[in-house]
Formats: C-alpha cells, structure tokens, sequence
C-alpha cells in the first residue's frame, strides 16, 4: 500500500531523513510522534513529493517512483493516489466551502459540475458543515475550515489521506471537533498517515505509532507498546516530558 | 491677462474629440501589456533559462528610462530597421507607410508591459505558497494551480495597482503629442494656439483628464469590492 525505502533527505547540507524504510497496509491507522525537528512533517511531505526525497523509493497505492528519476508525470501521478490535511488549512480563499471540496474532484477526477456539487454536499454534511456552502473560508473559525480540508481530502477518494499536525494550529477549544471528525473517518477503513502532538487522540485512533528523532525511526509498535513499555531510552525521554508538560500546565492552569 | 471662462466650453468642446485616440493610447497598450507582463512575470518567477535574462534586462530597461525615450527610440529607430530589412529581403515596405501611432502604441505596450509584469509578479507572490501545496495535494499539475488557484487571487488583489497603472498611462498617453500624434493635449495645444488662449485650453484638458480619472477610480472600487469579497472575511 505504502512503501518507503532508504528515503534520504537534506537541507543544505543538515540531513533531515537518514533512510527512512516503512510499510504501511490497507486500512492502517499510522500516527508519527516525536520531537521538532526529527523529520515527521518532511517524511509526510516525502509521500506526495511536496518534498522531493533526496534518495529513496517511494510507493503509494501502486504508483511507484524513484526520488532520483522522478518525472514530473510520476510525480503528479503518485500525488493522485494522496491526499493531504493541512496544518494551516490551506484552502483556497477565492472559493467557497462547496466549491473547495468541489475543485479536485472537478480537475482531475474529471466530474461533471452537478455530480460533483452532489458529492461535495454529502462530505460536507458528514464533517457537519452541511450550512456552510456559500460562505468563504476567510468567514470560517480554524476549526471549521480545518474540517473543510478534511472534506476536501475525502473527496479524492484517496488511497491514503497524510494529515500533517492537523490541530496544531486550532485554539484549543476547536481541537475537539477536527479530531472527533477524523476518529469518525478512521473507523471507515481509510488509510491514513497522522502526524500529531496530540498524545491521547494518537492513543485513541491509531493501529501503529512512530516515534521519530533526528531523521530515524527510532521506534514503533501500537499505541499499547509505545505508550506503556516504550524500549527506546529516546522514546521514554519524550514521552516522559510530554507528560510533565502536561501536569506543568495543568497546575499552572489550577494555580490561576 | 483675463481669463475668459466662457472659451473654456468651446475648447472642452474642441478638444474632447480627441478623446477617442487618448483611449486607444491607454487602452491598447494595457491590453497588450497585460499579457507581456504576465508572461514575464512567470519567465522571471519561475527562472525560465534564458528567457529569464532576456526578461530581466527587458524590466530594468523599459523601468529605468523614460516612456518619453522609449517613443523616441522606437519613433527614430524602427524606421531605420524595417527599411534595412525590406531592403535586404526585398518586401517593399516603407517606413513611411506605416501610421506614426503603431510606433506609439508599440512604445507604449513596452513600457506597460515592463510595469505591468512586476505588478503580476507582487500579486503572484502575495498568494500564499500552502494554496499552491494544496493544489498539488489534490493532484493539479503546476499549470492548472496557476490558473485555476494562484491567477484569479493574484489579479483580483493587483487591482488598485492596475488602476494606477491605467491612470499614469491616460496621463502618459499626453506625450504622444511629441511625435505629432494628435490625442487630447495635442489638440488642447492647438485650440490654445490657433485662439491665443493657453490657460483656458489646458483648464479644459485637465478637466477631462481629471473627469475620466474619477470615472476610472469610481469603476475600480465597485470591482475590487466584487473580486475580492472573499478576502473580507465576517458572516455574510
């Protein structure tokens, strides 16, 4: 389903990824954890090529393609086995919510107008944005045009959705809806590739955890394994201040 | 020195049939600008090879001198090249054939064509990058997220600069003039002239001017408040 082996990547000179070998099968649930800086948003990156990995093959759906000799046609051809949720939603702001979800199924799915628009209605009552057709995104709270990214994203009917720190950018009180919208999407079977700061929500939704630093998978197994009896020193480490933060702020929060 | 206020109707009058040539002097040159600032604008942002030079050198030209020069240059010098060409590949052209306003309008194109593609270039820029990552995510080749995404915010958000732009050439067009082609201030200069009453003409002529200004602004606002409601956000 998805096949990544040796990717390579680096920043002028500072490697970013340092061959980075994974599988993921149908229907699986993967989160990717780990400090700033390990390598998870540009190994998500890597997957449509909105970063082009240095070395390194990469598989998504059955379109493969060979950082190295990657031709433009290959590359569009694997961005169409994917889609993306965007930590700053990315929408197009010129665009209403209807024809946002609308757009990709328009270019290149090839739908006819109405079929499309009938489609973009069904996605959009199901992230329950049902009211919000006409309304622009600049109109929408993050948390509401955030579950707009996601209805464009299921539009594509994609062979895997990449989620890049979806919440990371809500106020707090926003989190809630995105991540109940993509709990609800998971338990669909859909392939999807989270990276996440949010430690109970990776807990909850996914069928394998990550944990990257410094550009290696340093770890991984369930949510059970990692969170509970992590081996790695690393893995410890961070979860371990995660959760202090955790505590911090929560004192923090009762002291005020 | 009087001023006689009553011939500053007849020479609105007078010189208000010239204002058809004065729009075709702003007009065609933004149209045909609109499409070489456009191209250069993608040749320099996306580095074409060579073509990139080309364009470059053509912006900082056609920027950094005079539209007066460029009539000038253009007005002398063409002449001179299509009579060597003609002469050397035998296509019996003339130079003098050819009406003096097709040199304006090429000078003209080229200098709004040089100010027009940095104008594209701000707008193209000033949409954010995540739209066009998003556009790829959904599987649109780098074509379709130009025109289909980065395009229409790019021009709809450059419409106060092209009202500036279609003012300073309406203003601009004046210079025609100097090579005898007879637009608005032209005829001013001729109604002041032949009648002796200079202050009176160019009162009238600036009257114009400042009347299709007014017009342009007024027309502009209505359609950037249009294109670019999107970008206002609150509830509708």
């Amino acid at each position: 389903m998805i096949y990544l082996k040796d990717i390579k990547k680096s920043f002028n000179q500072q490697p970013v990824l340092k061959g980075i070998n994974l599988k993921i099968g149908k229907g699986e649930v993967v989160t990717i954890l780990g400090p700033s800086g390990s390598g998870k948003t540009t190994l998500l990156r890597c997957l449509n090529f909105l970063e082009k990995p240095d070395e390194g093959i990469v598989q998504v759906g059955d379109v493969q393609v060979e950082s190295k000799k990657a031709t433009k046609r290959e590359i569009l051809s694997l961005r169409r086995q994917s889609a993306m949720v965007f930590q700053h939603y990315n929408l197009f702001a010129h665009k209403t919510v209807l024809e946002n979800v609308m757009e990709g199924l328009i270019v290149t799915k090839k739908y006819k107008k109405a079929e499309a628009k009938r489609e973009s209605e069904l996605l959009l009552e199901k992230v329950g944005l049902g009211d919000k057709h006409n309304y622009f995104p600049s109109q929408l709270s993050g948390g509401q045009q955030q579950r707009v990214g996601i209805a464009r994203a299921l539009a594509l009917n994609p062979e895997v959705i990449l989620f890049d720190e979806p919440t990371s950018a809500l106020d707090p009180e926003l989190v809630g809806e995105v991540l109940s919208v993509i709990k609800a999407i998971a338990q669909e079977g859909i392939t999807m590739v989270i990276v996440t700061h949010e430690m109970s929500f990776a807990k909850e939704v996914s069928d394998r955890v990550l944990f990257m630093d410094r550009g290696v998978i340093v770890e991984e197994g369930s949510p059970l394994e990692i969170f509970n009896a992590p081996k790695e020193e690393r893995t410890r480490q961070f979860l371990n201040r995660i959760s202090r933060d955790f505590s911090v702020s929560f004192l923090e929060e009762r002291a005020n | 020195m009087t001023i006689d206020i009553l011939f500053i109707w007849t020479a609105f009058k007078e010189i208000i049939k010239a204002l058809p040539i004065t729009l075709i002097l702003t007009i065609l040159p933004l149209l045909a600008g609109f499409i070489i600032g456009l191209a250069v604008a993608l040749i320099r942002i996306y580095k074409v090879k060579f073509l990139c030079r080309v364009a470059n050198v053509y912006v900082s030209f056609f920027r950094g001198t005079p539209i007066i020069m460029h009539i000038m240059l253009i007005y002398f010098g063409f002449p001179l090249l299509i009579d060597q060409i003609s002469k050397k590949f035998d296509l019996g052209i003339q130079s003098n054939s050819i009406p003096i306003i097709l040199f304006v309008l090429t000078a003209l194109s080229l200098s709004a064509g040089a100010y027009l593609s940095e104008i594209f270039r701000s707008g193209i820029i000033s949409v954010s990058n995540g739209q066009m990552e998003a556009a790829y995510s959904v599987g649109m080749n780098s074509f379709q997220a130009m025109t289909r995404i980065v395009l229409p915010q790019a021009i709809a958000q450059s419409i106060p600069n092209f009202t500036n732009i279609f003012i300073g050439f309406l203003h601009t067009s004046s210079i025609a003039f100097i090579v005898s082609q007879k637009e608005m201030t032209g005829a001013a200069n001729i109604v002041a002239s032949t009648n002796l009453k200079f202050l009176e003409s160019f009162i009238a002529a600036g009257l114009i001017y400042w009347g299709l200004t007014i017009i342009a602004e007024g027309l502009s606002f209505l359609i950037e408040k249009k294109a670019t409601a999107y970008n206002r956000g609150g509830v509708q």
